[in-house]
Parts: structure tokens; C-alpha cells; sequence
């Protein structure tokens, strides 16, 4: 663990001096105890609680970013955004990417993902609703993301704008892989290039095979040749999937490249 | 109101975190030892036929390591590094075999300074650190031992008043045995590591073992603070359980419990079950069958290897007058008291107060909150929410 990570521990600590608990583990440093919730979204109620959470912070933060666990027994279930291994579903990776990225420390993180998630809970407790919506679960919530974030048509143009940037990164010059026609520049350019800067080659690919996943249940073979061309490149030069783990569904030029590796 | 297990077995497991080796400090150890190895490796030994294998044992094999505590204060922590010289055991002698082993440390300008006074069974190196606190190095010579049901027998060498003698011992077989008692909780604690930062680790298989802590590991570091606390005594101390026995006790009531408050509970429970063989009672058939701790018909005390069921760790637990059992049941009994009923009391004061006298304040005293959380928090300033996140769930 870095200086700068061990500095904004201290400084979360001294921020909120409820996270008592400090434990040092060699893949990560844990911080536990309650954090106070005072809250206020646009025109809607204010809020004034306090929880008790237990924050894991990888030992390769920012990289990783931090896990966090509400440790007090109060988020039942029937939220429905606690995951099996009782980690806080803040939201889709490339969100959390993207809030972490305007307040990039650890502080930041708690004032930007974890308070406004504690605050989606007490309103959802109180008034049975979502004050900010919910993304879908699973792959479908992370293709949806893509679509209503550039007003897409459909999750195989969020497929072509995910590959695209896997290939080529931002190429202002390019067409714009929604298929308007305009270049990338002219046309979704400055979302292209937030995507770009807060991906990591990891996290693309995660979201490159969870988008490829929702359009091979949702379109199957009929998934445009060329796309399926790129995907094959893709696979080629990132190895998006080990041998045994190919998608089950044959589609257009992908089996074809699997065939021809194996030869 | 009771607190819950769940709360519980956080902070012990916070406890056990405290009093474990800290992740530099072990980097630092593994740096010592493996050094010493290299230097070990490349020694000339006559009649050897290869590299010697050299490999650790104990705690800092097992994963059990737990911060010492001498006279109330921190200690060095100790190191076993076996070293089994490839040469037959009827073709040489004990001594030459330690002998080889000593010149060898000595033919190095810093270890033939940091060199102990010969020890019983091994060569002892005495690193001082920067921090204050150093290691103890033992290096214990040895050669194979074959045959043995485990295929990985020893004889380590023992220098008595009547002079040097072979010793029994299978450091590898009983790690092996300790690993496959808590293996499905080693991968489910990998998985979890991996998944925390997926970045760093290639695979779930590529966790190294020394980064887990199950259950099983943790509830034996808490049974070995909580032994040297109760025992730092001098007048109790000659009497405290040793170590192998806590570890393979422990490890035999191992019932895959995932929470760290059930894995104790039932270790502390089943072991008192065991005590009324201290005033000659018999067992529940329950418990006599399996057999953890026997008392023969001579009034002696049998605690077997499980990997060698001719080895009896408990061969002196009869001396000066059952002092050593009566030390075990009684330090038992404290424990079960200090670390499994104390959650049942309900003052914040009385259960910190309680648990930093059983396993020292600076293990316990950061993680109370955990048990007790602050009702009055100060208050953070008031966030303006926009652009928030969807929640959003993996499955």
C-alpha cells in the first residue's frame, strides 16, 4: 500500500472519527465503525442518520477501488442491492469509475457513492421508492448503462461503442461508433472520451464481455457480421475468454477465428 | 440486549488481525529466512548426495503466528527453519549433522555473529531490527527418516547431557495434515481476497497461502495470546500448554465452522468436556472415542501426533503432581470465560475492561466500537447529492 493511500486513510479517519476499527491486512487495509449520514438530494428531504460500515480498501487502490459492507445489521435483503457476499452494491463498475473520478480519494468516495447509496436506502425504507432509480442487475444494468448514458438505440450499439474503444481508444477522427455516420468528434465525442480516461484495460473488458453477454442472449445470431468481426480481433489480440469458456452460441465470423486458432 | 455472533466474530477476527505477524513485518521475516536458506543450500556437506531441502515449520508454517509477549512486554518473534541434509541416517551421526550445519553458519561473516551458543536442537540466529523487535532464527538440522506412513518422516538431532541422539519428527506431514483440515475455508477466503483486488492477484489459485486466515488459524492465534497472557505468571508460566498441543487440539474440533465465536465456542466447550479425566472420571463414549486427550490407566496423559500417534505431546503432563493438565483445564476454563461469555455481558466497560486484561489493551481497545457502536457519531457535514449512481447488483 502506497504513502498517498495510507495519507487518505488518516485523512478519512479524521473526517469521520467513528471509523475507529483499523485493521492491516497484507491485500488490504480495513476501516470499520459508523460514519453519520447527512444528506440532501436536489429538492428532496434531507436526511440525518449514522450507520456502521466496514470499508475494505485494496491493498492496489485506486486500481481496485474499495468494497464496503453495512455492518450494522439494518439493509435487509429485499433492497435488493446487497450482493451474496454482503458487499454494498453501489452501482455498475463503469459509474463507480466515474463518480470516484471527479473526488478521487478515499473521502471523496465515501461523500460520492457510499453516502448517496445509504441515502437511496432510508428513503427506499421510508417511502418504498428508489429516490435515484436502480440499475438492472447484473449485465443487463451495465449495457443499459451505455445506452441511456449516450442515448444509444440498443445494446448492440452500446457493443460497437465498447469495442471501439477496446480497439482504437478515443480516435476523434473515427466514425462514431454508434453508427450515426459523423465522426466520433462531431457526434459522441466527449463521452467517448470521458469512457476512455476512466476505463482501464480491465474494466473495459469486463464490460465488453457483460454487454457481448446481454446482446447473445437478447440477439443472438443475429448479431451484425461486421460487429462480430471486431469482437473476433478483439478476442485475438485481448483473449477476452480462456478456451474453455467460449459463449455457448455460434455467431457469424467468431466460431470461424476460433476454428482457424485451433488449426 | 445481546449482541450477535455475527458482531462477535468481527471484532475477534479484528483481535487476531492485531496480535498476527503485521504484512511487513512478515515480508521482513521471509527475507531473513530465505536468505539463510540460500546460504544453507550452497554449504558443502560430505556424504550428502544434493541440495539440502530446507523448508519452515511451526507457526510461520502454519499460518498460526502471533505477536510475543514475554514479562508483559513485545518479544522476538521465533522462526523454525529445518534444514534435512540429504544424507542416510545410518551412514552418519547426529552430531556430525549438526556439526555441518554449525560450521556451515559460521563459514558467513554475519550469521557466524548473530550465532547463539548452541542450542538442543538447533543453531540459533539473533536478528535485532530497527523497530525493536527481531527474530529468533532456529535452524534445526536434520535427514530423512524414511519409511513413514506420510513418506516425509525426519530425524532432527537432540544434544542431551548423555550426548547428541536422533530425534523423531514429521514437520511437513503435520502441515499437510493442518492444511487439509481447514482447505475449503483457505479457498473460500482466496476467492474473497482475489475478488477484493482482482487487479493484483493473476487467479483465485495465484492467492498466496500466507495471505489467508481461516477460522481455524485465527482461533488458534486467539488461543495462544489468551495462553501467554494467563500464563505470563512465573509462577504458572513452566506449566503453559505448548503450542503443538493448542494447534492440534483446535485443529481437530475444526468443524468447518465459518465464524470465528463458534469455531472458539466449540473448541473451549469440548475441551472442558474432557476435564473430568483430571480427577480419574470416564468419558462420554462420545468423547473417549474420539479420543483427543487420554488418560492411561497408569495416570499419565496421552495427546497424540496425528501424524504420528507415537509421538505424545503430553508426556509430562503428569509430573509434579498433574501440573501440567491441571494448568491446561484451568486455563481452559478462564478462556472460555474470557472469550466466548464475556459477549453475554452487556457494559461497554466491564467487556473492554475483561478482554484487554485477557488479551492485552492494544489488541482490543481500537476495535470496541465494533461490540459497542458510538451512539453519539460526530456529525460529518451535510452532503448535496447529484449525479448519484444507480445501485446495481452483480447477480
Amino acid at each position: 500500500m502506497n504513502v498517498g493511500t495510507l495519507q487518505q486513510i488518516e485523512d478519512l479517519r479524521r473526517e469521520h472519527a467513528g471509523l475507529t476499527s483499523l485493521v492491516r491486512r497484507e491485500h488490504a487495509t480495513f476501516v470499520a465503525g459508523t460514519i453519520s449520514v447527512e444528506a440532501t438530494a436536489g429538492d428532496q428531504e434531507a436526511i440525518s442518520d449514522a450507520f456502521e460500515i466496514e470499508i475494505l480498501i485494496p491493498s492496489t487502490f485506486p486500481k481496485d477501488l474499495p468494497q464496503v459492507k453495512e455492518i450494522g445489521g439494518r439493509i435487509p435483503t429485499e433492497f435488493g442491492h446487497v450482493n451474496p457476499d454482503g458487499t454494498l452494491c453501489l452501482g455498475v463498475p463503469i459509474e463507480l469509475r466515474r463518480a470516484f473520478s471527479e473526488m478521487p480519494t478515499l473521502a471523496g468516495f465515501v461523500e460520492n457513492l457510499v453516502v448517496p447509496y445509504l441515502y437511496a436506502f432510508v428513503i427506499w425504507q421510508k417511502e418504498g421508492r428508489h429516490p435515484f432509480g436502480e440499475a438492472d442487475h447484473g449485465n443487463e444494468g451495465i449495457a443499459r448503462h451505455y445506452v441511456d448514458a449516450l442515448k444509444l438505440a440498443d445494446e448492440l450499439s452500446a457493443l460497437a461503442v465498447v469495442t471501439f474503444l477496446a480497439e482504437h481508444g478515443y480516435r476523434g477522427h473515427l466514425d462514431c461508433p454508434c453508427g450515426s455516420g459523423a465522426k466520433s468528434r462531431a457526434c459522441h465525442g466527449a463521452e467517448l472520451l470521458h469512457l476512455w480516461r476512466t476505463h482501464n484495460r480491465s474494466t473495459l473488458r469486463a464490460d465488453v464481455l457483460a454487454v457481448l453477454d446481454v446482446c447473445l442472449r437478447k440477439f443472438g445470431s443475429s448479431i451484425p457480421k461486421g460487429l462480430a468481426t471486431r469482437i473476433t480481433r478483439l478476442d485475438a489480440a485481448w483473449k477476452l475468454w480462456p478456451k474453455s469458456e467460449l459463449p455457448a452460441q455460434s455467431w457469424g465470423g467468431f466460431q470461424d477465428h476460433r476454428r482457424k486458432r485451433r488449426s | 440486549m445481546a449482541i450477535d455472533t455475527e458482531r462477535f466474530s468481527r471484532f475477534l477476527e479484528a483481535v487476531a488481525s492485531e496480535i498476527d505477524i503485521p504484512p511487513g513485518k512478515y515480508k521482513e521475516a521471509v527475507e531473513r529466512y530465505t536468505a539463510v536458506a540460500r546460504w544453507l543450500e550452497e554449504g558443502r556437506y560430505p556424504g550428502a548426495s544434493g541440495k539440502p531441502r530446507i523448508f519452515t515449520q511451526g507457526s510461520f508454517r502454519l499460518g498460526t503466528v502471533v505477536r510475543p509477549i514475554r514479562d508483559g512486554v513485545e518479544a522476538d518473534y521465533d522462526i523454525d527453519l529445518v534444514e534435512e541434509l540429504l544424507i542416510g541416517k545410518g551412514s552418519t551421526t547426529p552430531q556430525a549433522v549438526k556439526t555441518m550445519v554449525g560450521d556451515r553458519l559460521r563459514e558467513h561473516e554475519t550469521y557466524r555473529r548473530l550465532l547463539d551458543a548452541e542450542g538442543r536442537r538447533c543453531w540459533t540466529l539473533e536478528y535485532s531490527e530497527q523497530d525493536g523487535v527481531g527474530f529468533h532464527l532456529d535452524v534445526l538440522p536434520a535427514v530423512p527418516d524414511p519409511p513413514s506412513p506420510t513418506n516425509s518422516a525426519i530425524s532432527i538431532t537432540d544434544k542431551g547431557l548423555a550426548g547428541y541422539s536422533w530425534s523423531a519428527s514429521d514437520p511437513n506431514g503435520y502441515a499437510n495434515w493442518f492444511e487439509g483440515i481447514h482447505a475449503r475455508a483457505i479457498l473460500v477466503q482466496k476467492q474473497a481476497i482475489f475478488r477484493s483486488a482482482p487487479s493484483h492477484y493473476a487467479s483465485v489459485e495465484r492467492v498466496p497461502n500466507h495471505e489467508v486466515r481461516t477460522p481455524l488459524q485465527r482461533a488458534v492465534q486467539l488461543l495462544k495470546r489468551h495462553r501467554d497472557m494467563y500464563f505470563s505468571d512465573p509462577k504458572r508460566s513452566p506449566y503453559a500448554p505448548i503450542s503443538i498441543i493448542v494447534t492440534t487440539l483446535a485443529a481437530q474440533l475444526y468443524d468447518n465452522d465459518r465464524d470465528l465465536l463458534s469455531t472458539l465456542s466449540a473448541i473451549a466447550t469440548t475441551l472442558l468436556d474432557y476435564s473430568p479425566l483430571l480427577d480419574g472420571q470416564s468419558l462420554p463414549p462420545s468423547l473417549s472415542i474420539a479420543g483427543l486427550i487420554r488418560r492411561e490407566a497408569d495416570g499419565t496423559w496421552y495427546i497424540g501426533n496425528p501424524v504420528n500417534p507415537d509421538e505424545n505431546f503430553a508426556d509430562r503432563w503428569h509430573l509434579d503432581n498433574q501440573a501440567r493438565a491441571r494448568a491446561f483445564f484451568g486455563w481452559i476454563r478462564i478462556l472460555k470465560h474470557d472469550l466466548v461469555e464475556v459477549f453475554g455481558d452487556t457494559s461497554r466497560q466491564v467487556v473492554e475492561e475483561r478482554l484487554s486484561k485477557s488479551m492485552g489493551s492494544r489488541a482490543v481497545s481500537g476495535h470496541v466500537d465494533l461490540l459497542f457502536p458510538a451512539r453519539h457519531v460526530v456529525t460529518a457535514p451535510q452532503v448535496s447529492i447529484s449525479s448519484p449512481a444507480k445501485p446495481w447488483r452483480r447477480e
